[in-house]
């Protein structure tokens, strides 16, 4: 049948998949406190290089990567305007005269057509945005003919630059670990290393073990619940509940058709479970012995090792 | 008039370059009048799948299936008004916890009739009728539905679908979870829709006793595809339905057996318990 | 003494409608008993009071010896296992594995004894090759058969089916019946409670509930000689004893029939 997986997570093999959880989290931690100690271009370069080294070498796909990134592009172009236009600090590496003329406006409507037209090829969405920016940029400073209604100066600075790359490359650095994290580890063993790690907090009155298997539950529950909206919006619509065209007025009491129901089943579920559970002698709070245990090896020595060398030389190029 | 299918095959996604095939090259007439169907196969044969094509809730991945003249293909179109294809394509989905949510019965029946813009009062006399058709007096309209059993939470659902006036209704497992008198009761509501409006009745079943008693359709799913169309007569005829995992009805069964023990000629193809057993009286007798 | 020894349990969640009323009930250790009655009977709510889910108002349950209390539920629950009817809402683990561990983790067995007795009750059930997968991809018969491994793993000595089949497709139903047998044949104690007479016969020993009380019990063939009894409940017999009876009533039925249609009708 359907096949719904929670979480971004991809079967495999290599290194990243024996870690321990718990040691790829703080792993992945350490280095995003390491890369944020980082102050220069060439620096966080080269923390990016052994980024792509680690993700080479643990085989893990970069389209995936790429993907995950994806919400991200707004973030990224912003961060790259932003720098470009107000950062007036170092040399002048372009100075350019930017003209608009009822041409460069024709001009300009042509180029976004054409862009939306090519907008279809998605495999090139991203190249084909930077070459409609660049002409954008080449009609107005290019093609703008007479009469001119207004001018602009367009300067760009190299530290506008050299600071919007290294804006750019901190968070790639950092996604890039975060997603190797979820793409190489279970969503169960996430929320034990998560359980094991909150375990001190104890003290403080958090039942970490509890706070694990409200978390894995809902995790196992989560497919079911999707399927069941989906089954739910399906009988509404065969009521005659349009969730895609109906007028607004109706839409209050479609939403409403479907949240009842669902309601009233989650309910129904988890009173059901809860019997369920309590018939197989769970007992809230209850120490319990666990089947996934968490251990040590070479491997999460060799990535602890290969952590601490990473803050450390973060720590020393900052110092020094 | 009616729905067509035109060799239909439908995919599920899945990972990757894989995928689900649901149904497979799926071809078939089915009239707005005077039918009553059984959709059989075992779980996963594509039943569901198959029964939300005829309503537009899902598109075809390649074929058509035309609705009451209207062509439902792979890609969406604007022109089409899906939603009045529902209207005159009525299904009821399995579990009635799926479509109850109002206050009172008479308030939910009424929902599929004002969302096709009914007026008030008109909505309000089809919901009285719609549920007078079901079994139910009018004493129910104002009862909270959650508070009904679970067969009269069926009804109600059922109730809420026939408001609509569909000419085919649609029923998934419609007998599932009922007792024996719950189940009967039910199956001659069917019966008794069926004959006085003429509307075209599908139900989706596991219960090869009520197929061969109501029924005069029966289409076979197995694996996707569309192994058998026909009468329930010409498929209990057959001695290899158990490739596609179905049972024969008991009345057959039983009087199959009497006639491998005993040497017996008996009519071994009778619909009802009754009929069997004066099949059996009047060989006895003789 | 009996296993289980149930004396004039009654129980409501509001006092003008009593859902179970001064019932009593005895069942042997090793017994398959099918509690019978249609939809609102009080059979589900007499499952939840056995294993302790919910307390009955007045009248004492006593399980190997011991009184059910809010004390001694908890060792109560480690004799007596109940496998419900909707497949997915008893299903906890993420994965096969997990879901069968559930249990034994609530008891603190030792991990190396958990992973051992979870291959070995998987086998069992015909799950082993399962174990990685995630209930979204098992059907519902797979996800009962995990069910019932988390109880044998536990070492039960009684499961109590709720409806458990009544959620499924018939193949499915009769692969959980077969398999139910198999546990009868090693010794389990069987509760089932079902309103389907056909799955109610493959048990010894039948108890019909009505309006919450016991309303007939014995043996399948002492029940079924009074046919009447079982209309009474709002049940209906197999068809092939419903033709017996008729043909009986018309005078039309030979011994040899009778015998045919009964021995087919009682599966063993």
């Amino acid at each position: 049948m359907k096949n719904v997986i929670i979480g971004q997570y991809i079967p495999g093999s290599s290194f990243f998949y024996h870690i321990d959880p718990r040691t790829k989290i703080i792993a992945v931690v350490v280095l995003m406190v390491a890369t944020f100690l980082l102050e220069t271009i060439w620096q966080v370069l080269i923390g990016f290089g052994i980024a792509l080294i680690l993700i080479i070498a643990g085989r893990v796909p970069i389209r995936k990567i790429v993907k995950g990134l994806k919400p991200l592009y707004v973030l990224l172009l912003f961060t790259l305007v932003f720098q470009i236009a107000f950062n007036r600090v170092g040399t002048i590496v372009l100075d350019a005269t930017m003209q608009i003329s009822p041409f460069s406006i024709l001009f300009m409507i042509a180029a976004t057509i054409i862009w939306r037209l090519l907008a279809s090829f998605k495999k090139f969405s991203l190249l084909l945005f930077f070459a409609y920016l660049v002409g954008l940029f080449f009609i107005m400073k290019n093609l703008a003919f007479s009469p001119l209604w207004t001018t602009w100066q367009l300067t760009i600075y190299d530290q506008g630059l050299i600071m919007s790359g290294f804006v750019i490359i901190r968070l790639l650095i950092i996604i890039t670990l975060s997603t190797v994290l979820t793409l190489t580890t279970k969503p169960t063993e996430l929320t034990q290393g998560l359980e094991s790690l909150l375990r001190p907090l104890k003290a403080i009155g958090l039942n970490s073990e509890d706070f694990a298997l409200i978390i894995s539950i809902s995790l196992r529950y989560i497919p079911t619940i999707l399927d069941e909206a989906n089954k739910i919006m399906n009988a509404q619509a065969s009521r005659g509940a349009d969730f895609a065209e109906g007028r607004l007025k109706d839409k209050v009491v479609q939403v409403i058709s479907l949240l009842v129901p669902m309601f009233i089943i989650a309910f129904k579920r988890s009173e059901e479970l809860a019997d369920a559970m309590e018939s197989r002698n769970f007992v809230p709070g209850k120490p319990r012995t666990r089947i996934h245990d968490l251990k040590f090896n070479y491997r999460d020595l060799i990535t602890t090792v290969i952590t601490v060398l990473c803050l450390a030389g973060s720590i020393l190029v900052k110092v020094l | 008039m009616g729905i067509q299918f035109k060799e239909v095959s439908f995919q599920y996604p899945g990972w990757g370059k894989q995928f689900f095939e649901a149904l497979k090259d799926i071809s078939l007439t089915i009239n707005d009048k005077d039918e009553f169907i059984a959709l059989v196969g075992e779980t996963g044969s594509g039943k569901s799948t198959l029964a939300q094509h005829m309503n537009a809730l899902i598109f075809p991945t390649s074929g058509t299936v035309e609705i009451n003249g209207v062509p439902i293909t792979a890609k969406r179109n604007k022109k089409i008004k899906y939603n009045s294809i529902r209207q005159q394509i009525g299904l009821v989905f399995q579990f009635p916890e799926y479509q109850l949510f109002e206050e009172t019965v008479e308030k939910d029946i009424m929902f599929g009739p004002k969302n096709f813009r009914v007026p008030e009062e008109e909505a309000r006399e089809m919901a009285k009728k719609a549920l007078n058709m079901v079994g139910l007096s009018d004493k129910y309209l104002t009862r909270n539905p959650f508070n009904l059993s679970g067969g009269e939470k069926k009804r109600v659902s059922i109730a809420g679908i026939l408001a609509m006036n569909p000419k085919i209704l649609i029923l998934d497992e419609p007998t599932s979870g009922l007792d024996p008198a719950g189940k009967k009761l039910l199956m001659n509501l069917f019966k008794s829709i069926q004959k006085e409006t003429g509307k075209t009745i599908i139900i989706i079943t596991h219960d090869m006793d009520l197929v061969y008693e109501y029924t005069n359709r029966v289409l076979v799913l197995n694996e996707g595809m569309l192994e058998f169309d026909g009468t329930p007569d010409y498929l209990f005829h057959r001695h290899d339905i158990d490739k596609w995992h179905l049972d024969y009805p008991a009345t057959i069964s039983v009087l199959r057996a009497i006639n491998d023990k005993f040497r017996y000629n008996l009519d071994i193809y009778q619909k009802t318990i009754d009929a069997a057993v004066s099949t059996i009286a009047k060989a006895v007798q003789s | 003494m009996s296993y289980i020894d149930i004396q004039n349990i009654n129980f409501a969640y509001h006092p003008k409608r009593p859902i179970l009323q001064n019932l009593s009930l005895s069942i042997d250790k090793g017994q398959w008993i099918a509690i019978l009655g249609h939809n609102g009977s009080g059979k589900s709510t007499l499952a939840k009071a056995i294993i302790g889910l919910l307390e009955p108002d007045f009248g004492t349950i006593d399980i190997d010896g011991m009184t059910l209390s809010p004390t001694t539920v908890y060792e109560i629950r480690k004799k007596i296992g109940i496998v419900f009817q909707n497949p997915d809402n008893q299903f906890v683990g993420v994965t096969v594995r997990d879901d069968i561990a559930f249990g034994m983790e609530n008891l603190g067995v030792p991990q190396a004894e958990m992973l051992e007795k979870i291959d070995f009750y998987a086998e069992k059930v015909g799950m082993k090759a399962f174990l990685d997968k995630e209930p979204a991809e098992l059907s519902g018969g797979q996800k009962q058969r995990v069910a019932i491994a988390g109880i044998l793993a536990m070492q039960m000595d009684a499961i109590i089916f709720d409806e458990a089949t009544s959620m499924l497709d018939p193949t499915a139903r009769r692969e959980l019946m077969d398999y139910i047998r198999e546990l009868h044949n090693e010794g389990l104690t069987i509760i089932m409670i079902t309103h389907d007479i056909e799955e109610a016969l493959w048990a010894q020993r039948l108890v019909i509930i009505k309006d919450g009380t016991v309303f007939r019990q014995g043996t399948r063939e002492e029940l079924l000689k009074e046919p009447v009894t079982f209309i009474e409940a709002g049940l209906e017999l197999p068809v092939g004893l419903q033709i017996s009876n008729a043909l009986k009533q018309m005078n039309a039925l030979s011994l040899e029939l009778e015998e045919h249609l009964w021995e087919s009708s009682l599966k063993k």
